[in-house]
């Protein structure tokens, strides 16, 4: 998996590639980690090439989220596929995590 | 006696016409007394005036007493009149003899009037007694065989409607069925049957009715029609079994009851919708070499109680799956010390070989009761039935991978299987979803399976079939079911969520279907997805 940053007025865009699971998922906190110890209380992950994503992945965006409600960030998720969706749904997050369709709609609403 | 108002007729028979006139003397004043001087012609007047009892003098000249009695016993017509032998030898050894052949008493000469009239009076009133009961029993028997008739029409009722001819569906290939009853001698109203309700989908239907005779074949028959005509409009086991039950337990005054296992098998897809209604629990036996028992519990039996609502549960039978339903009479078999066939037999029998056909799963099964009950009297009815679906094995593609426990290895795993969708064609989402299932299957295997510090690999298996994957996931670790206890609020806050049990829901729901089964010592977690045409 791969996992590219970059800043978009003020966002933190994270562009996720691959999968999301027990193996990629450290790295990915610790992406997280470091964007919210510099100081980024938006931050916007981006799954259009995300093929799939676990509940190893799920818990760090619970994690973050968690994080984001104490430091009064603002997180969001866009571009789930079916899949992602489907676990999303699942799992309940679809309901708890603010969700965008795509990344010029999450943007507008940070 | 002499208030009795049957006058009994007694036989005296002695070759000295004194000896007979005193005995007349005696006894003429209570009884009809017919005399006889030898032998032939005692045993003329016996066969054709039928006395109530005979006085028999021993020693007569041709032929003596000894040998009119073995006459008289070896007629059936005369075998049941008492003979009292009348005689002046008082040997022991003399009497011995006498009533081997069947004397009921000896009375010695010259006779004491009182011991006479009291021994006559005494074997008359044995006698009567005795005829008493051979008509009580004469009735009994009579009774006994109008019950046997009566079951013989239940049992002729119960028979007729069954599905007899095997192979039934010899124009299908993809799957094959066999059924058999062998009817107890009384107690029974075991029933099975098989339809199919359109193209593709097969109602299986096992079922045991209390009671026995013409009314549990009568209770049977409305069963088993209403089961059919329910079904043809109505694909829902826990539906059907529902108004079944409505509609006989309102109108059910002898109490009588059934206890039903349905099943709705689609033969394309291997779908199968269940419910059961106080049945035995069956078995499926996987191709793989697992075995599961339905052992949910959808409702009572059936014709109890009104207006419940029944059940059901769903799983999916593969290429080389076999359902074996059966009623007690193959678990409560027994042995001539009284010990049950049990579940335990059962599920030994089917651990320990491999049955390629319904038939063969079938007849072993009935075979294995039999040689446990090794002639004992079968007690109750034994019905088995058999659904086996066929093999594909020109198209199914197996893959198997070996992992140690660790996080590491399931990358490897999830490259191994990206290929093998990749070249079998499965989609991108249904490969997606079997990796998510994997990745959280897993993490929990190593985390909660594995912690007994013995290093256990894991084996991950993958079978695909036109329009099936299946994946098995098997260590050794101590038991666990990974899909058991999955209790998630969905629905809390963000700040009140917490992450556990997530991975297992997700693999619960993602799949369409799973199970878990402790074999060998081994947990066999099992994973199946329908693959869209």
């Amino acid at each position: 998996m791969e996992i590219s940053i970059r800043e978009t007025g003020g966002v933190s865009v994270m562009d996720f590639t691959g999968n999301l699971d027990t193996n990629t998922s450290p790295a990915a906190e610790s992406e997280v980690t470091r964007l919210l110890d510099g100081g980024s209380n938006k931050i916007l992950f981006n799954f259009l090439d995300l093929n799939y994503i676990s509940s190893s992945g799920l818990r760090i965006l619970l994690a973050t989220a968690k994080k984001m409600r104490t430091s009064s960030g603002k997180m969001m998720v866009c571009n789930l596929n079916e899949t992602v969706q489907e676990v999303f749904d699942i799992s309940g997050f679809a309901a708890i995590l603010e969700l965008a369709s795509n990344e010029e709609e999450a943007l507008a609403a940070f | 006696m002499s208030e009795n108002s049957k006058k009994f007729t007694i036989l005296a028979v002695d070759d000295t016409p004194e000896n007979l006139d005193v005995v007349k003397g005696i006894l003429a004043q209570n009884y009809v007394v017919k005399v006889a001087i030898n032998g032939p012609m005692a045993l003329k007047i016996a066969e054709k005036q039928r006395p109530d009892l005979i006085l028999l003098d021993v020693m007569m000249p041709g032929m003596d007493g000894h040998e009119v009695c073995r006459r008289l016993k070896s007629n059936p017509e005369t075998s049941d009149v008492p003979v009292i032998f009348l005689t002046a030898m008082d040997q022991t050894s003399d009497e011995a003899h006498g009533f081997s052949l069947g004397a009921a008493d000896y009375i010695a000469k010259p006779v004491n009037p009182p011991i006479l009239k009291a021994r006559v009076e005494t074997h008359l009133a044995l006698k009567e007694s005795m005829d008493e009961l051979q008509k009580a029993y004469g009735i009994i028997k009579g009774q006994k065989d109008r019950m046997e008739d009566e079951l013989n029409i239940g049992r002729d009722i119960q028979m007729s409607m069954l599905p007899l001819e095997f192979p039934a569906f010899p124009e299908r290939k993809e799957f094959d069925i066999q059924a058999l009853l062998k009817p107890a001698r009384e107690v029974g109203g075991d029933f099975y049957d098989f339809f199919f309700i359109n193209d593709d989908e097969i109602c299986l239907v096992v079922g045991d009715v209390s009671g026995k005779g013409v009314p549990a074949a009568l209770f049977m028959a409305v069963t088993k029609t209403m089961i059919k005509t329910r079904a043809m409009d109505d694909p829902s086991p826990a539906s059907i079994i529902t108004r079944v039950n409505d509609e006989m337990s309102e109108d059910n005054p002898s109490s009588m009851f059934v206890t039903l296992f349905l099943a709705i098998c689609n033969v394309r897809s291997g779908a199968c919708r269940y419910t059961n209604a106080g049945h035995n629990p069956p078995y499926i036996m996987r191709y793989s070499g697992g075995r599961e028992c339905l052992d949910q519990r959808h409702g009572p039996i059936i014709g109890a109680v009104e207006e419940l609502a029944y059940k059901e549960s769903a799983t999916t039978l593969s290429a080389g799956d076999s359902l074996l339903i059966f009623t007690d009479g193959v678990t409560e078999a027994m042995d001539v010390d009284g010990a049950l066939y049990s579940e335990s037999r059962l599920e030994q029998l089917l651990d320990e070989n491999n049955f390629n056909t319904a038939e063969d799963l079938v007849n072993e099964t009935l075979a294995s009761v039999e040689s446990f009950a090794s002639g004992a009297e079968q007690a109750d009815d034994i019905t088995i039935l058999a659904f086996h679906v066929e093999q594909e094995p020109v198209q199914l593609q197996q893959l198997d991978i070996v992992i140690e426990p660790d996080f590491k290895e399931i990358e490897r795993v999830n490259r191994a299987l990206e290929k093998f969708a990749g070249e079998n064609g499965i989609p991108d989402d249904i490969a997606a979803k079997v990796s998510i299932a994997i990745d959280d299957l897993v993490n929990n295997i190593i985390a909660y399976g594995l912690d007994d510090k013995v290093k256990h690999s894991i084996k991950i298996n993958f079978r695909f079939s036109e329009n099936q994957l299946i994946i098995e996931i098997i260590d050794g670790g101590m038991p666990f079911n990974p899909f058991e206890s999955v209790n998630v609020d969905t629905t809390s806050s963000v700040e009140d969520r917490e992450i556990g049990g997530l991975g297992r829901l997700l693999v619960k729901e993602l799949m369409h279907d799973v199970s878990y089964q402790r074999l060998k010592e081994q947990n066999v977690a099992r994973l199946l997805m329908n693959i869209p045409a």
